[in-house]
């Protein structure tokens, strides 16, 4: 797909979200509820025990913070691709000659864009004026390379989720699964420095805290350059293993897929 | 190269469509109610068949308008599935411009296009003008062609009034016009038409035809129409193909179906006094008759129509007398039914 198409794309799916934004308030209002409620804890947490896992009560906000920053800021549509083969509107996405992936990869950043702009952003600033956050400069480089590998694997997770539905119509399981996967393992509500030592290595195995970890630990300065530059080599691992998955599950997937109604 | 097979096969076939003994069956899992039905189905083996195609076969030159018709649950949707490249077939194969459809999905994309009537094209939630936009980068079409078609396109559609509205706040007749022109932006060398003019009245789709006819005669577009609508059929389509459960059972022109199918001639016949029975005339048969008015039926003899006619003519006093020859829609409806010609007549002039 050739970058005008891709943004073209893109453009559409932000201009969808900004038809739709009845329910924006409520969005960001649940996005600030959640940002408050962890920093919250964590303050309880830690004015108890005081420092942990290389944090100290200020940094833990910041991640906390940041954490949920990103999660908002990388909102996806995952049931889009279940969606469409489940009302057959698939089929209109498929007689269009352009790739599946890449089309589906513009919508999904033209659908984060808006949340970035309308809610991320909004959500950042007003917790940096109610909470302090402290974001050392000097790592925004590598963190926005970090977050770039964060998005494409979240993306890829989703892809492939979305792909189940071309051999079951009820995905529904496998989104609990992922949802449950994503919430323990990736960093996003609770850092991956909190996992006890021994199971720490066989999470660095899964692609899971390359979502939210890596990037929020970077871009906090949780973690050395060098750490951060392992981090980042193992995401673009995980970048190139899914998409190495992707591609033979939607070759597999074509095969199975049915295209409804009609 | 996506597109290297494509430009391979270009100018390399002599058939626009080619479908060899096509065949696909949907394996349905008889699933229980609800999540844990759903979740029973993953594993249970319980799988029945359905044939949706059995064995379709047909050639379609260049420029041809072709009908596609059957009874509802016929394969006519799946057979264009197929051609489209968005379903794969279980067994045979199709051709479309030299290449197979489901295998190059993107490059037979490019020199297609499509209408699914039940489901439109066009972005939900855009104006409609931002459709043909997205279309142009989708379909990589230079400025100054995309500036001549819309102009053709908006001219015989009459989508002016049209293009600034947002999609959906158009009704069923505005949304088809521009879903049809949107299948029409990249100037393709193939269209597929499934059921196009459902739900449309009658001066709508008679629009709808004359663009059409319109297309397929200066563009010289290859056009495959779905329909239950047989005056789409009979203006439109100099070959017929009709489908049933899965099979073609007629592939010819669509005249041909009344010699093929008709072997009977319906008159109307007024006479100046009350007649009870015909005599002499034993190529005429007497369908039904009140008062003055009698219908009846002329089988083919050695004889013609005409001849026949005059007969009459000379033994009887007649007032009136028309021929009516049965309907493209009938002779189909008596090919489903696999009965014999039901009388339901239409007027010929
Ligand atoms: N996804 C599917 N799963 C199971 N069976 C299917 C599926 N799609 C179609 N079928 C079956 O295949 C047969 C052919 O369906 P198809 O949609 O091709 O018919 P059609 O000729 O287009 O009919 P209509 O005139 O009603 O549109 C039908 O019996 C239908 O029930
Ligand atoms: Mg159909």
């Amino acid at each position: 797909m050739n970058p005008s198409t891709f943004i073209k794309f893109a453009s559409v799916s932000f201009q969808k979200q900004v038809t739709y934004r009845f329910d924006y308030f409520v969005s960001v209002l649940n996005g600030f509820l959640y940002v408050f409620i962890f920093t919250s804890v964590w303050k309880v947490i830690f004015a108890k025990s005081g420092a942990s896992g290389g944090f100290t009560a200020e940094s833990i906000t910041t991640y906390a913070v940041m954490a949920m920053v990103i999660r908002i800021s990388f909102s996806m549509e995952d049931t889009a691709i279940a969606n469409k083969v489940r009302d057959g509107s698939v089929a209109i996405d498929l007689i269009r000659p352009v790739s599946f992936y890449m089309m589906n990869l513009a919508e999904c950043v033209g659908y984060s864009a808006f949340h970035i702009l309308a809610r991320g952003i909004p959500i950042l600033i007003v917790s940096a004026l109610l909470f302090g956050v402290h974001l050392p400069l000097e790592k925004l480089p590598v963190a926005a390379l970090s977050l770039t590998m964060a998005y494409l694997i979240l993306f890829m997770l989703n892809f492939a989720t979305g792909l189940l539905s071309f051999w079951v119509i009820e995905i529904f399981p496998f989104m609990l699964l992922k949802y449950g996967l994503i919430n323990l393992l990736s960093g996003g509500i609770v850092p991956i420095d909190f996992f006890p030592a021994s199971i720490r290595p066989y999470l660095a195995l899964t692609p899971f805290q390359g979502i939210f970890y890596a990037p929020a630990a970077i871009i906090t300065g949780h973690v050395s350059n060098e750490r951060a530059l392992v981090m980042i080599a193992e995401q673009v691992a995980w970048v190139a293993i899914l998409a190495w998955m992707c591609g033979l599950l939607w070759r597999a997937g074509q095969n199975k897929l049915v295209i409804q109604g009609g | 190269m996506p597109y290297l097979e494509y430009i391979l096969a270009m100018g390399n076939f002599e058939y626009s469509i080619e479908a060899h003994n096509l065949r696909k069956d949907f394996s349905v899992s008889e699933s229980g109610k609800g999540m844990m039905g759903a979740v029973k189905a993953l594993f249970s083996s319980k799988k029945r068949a359905v044939h949706a195609v059995e064995s379709v076969s047909f050639s379609i030159k260049p420029g041809e308008f072709v009908g596609y018709v059957g009874e509802n649950g016929a394969g006519k949707s799946t057979t264009i599935k197929i051609l489209t490249g968005i379903l794969v077939p279980t067994s045979g194969e199709a051709k479309v411009n030299g290449i197979i459809p489901y295998e190059n999905r993107r490059a037979n994309g490019m020199n297609i296009g499509v209408v699914f009537g039940q489901r439109t094209q066009l972005w939900w939630d855009l104006p409609v003008r931002e459709t043909y936009e997205m279309l142009r980068h989708i379909y990589r079409i230079p400025q100054d062609t995309y500036a001549d078609m819309m102009k053709k396109l908006s001219a015989s559609l009459d989508l002016g009034p049209l293009m600034d509205m947002p999609v959906r706040k158009l009704s069923l007749g505005q949304r088809m016009r521009c879903d049809i022109a949107a299948s029409l932006v990249h100037r393709p060398q193939v269209l597929f038409l499934d059921e196009p003019t459902i739900g449309l009245d009658v001066l709508a789709k008679e629009n709808i035809r004359t663009f059409l006819k319109e297309m397929n005669r200066t563009e010289g577009t290859t056009i495959i129409l779905t329909t239950h609508d047989m005056n789409d059929i009979e203006q439109l389509c100099k070959r017929l193909i009709i489908l049933d459960k899965g099979r073609v059972i007629y592939d010819g022109a669509t005249e041909d179906l009344k010699s093929r199918f008709v072997h009977d001639k319906i008159m109307e016949v007024e006479f100046h006094e009350r007649v009870e029975t015909l005599v002499g005339i034993p190529e005429v048969v007497v369908v039904s008759s009140s008062g003055n008015k009698m219908r009846l039926k002329f089988q083919n003899g050695n004889s013609g129509i005409a001849d026949a006619i005059s007969r009459l003519a000379s033994l009887y006093s007649i007032k009136d007398i028309s021929v009516r020859e049965p309907s493209v829609e009938s002779i189909i409806y008596s090919i489903y039914e696999k009965t014999t010609l039901l009388p339901k007549y239409k007027d010929k002039g």
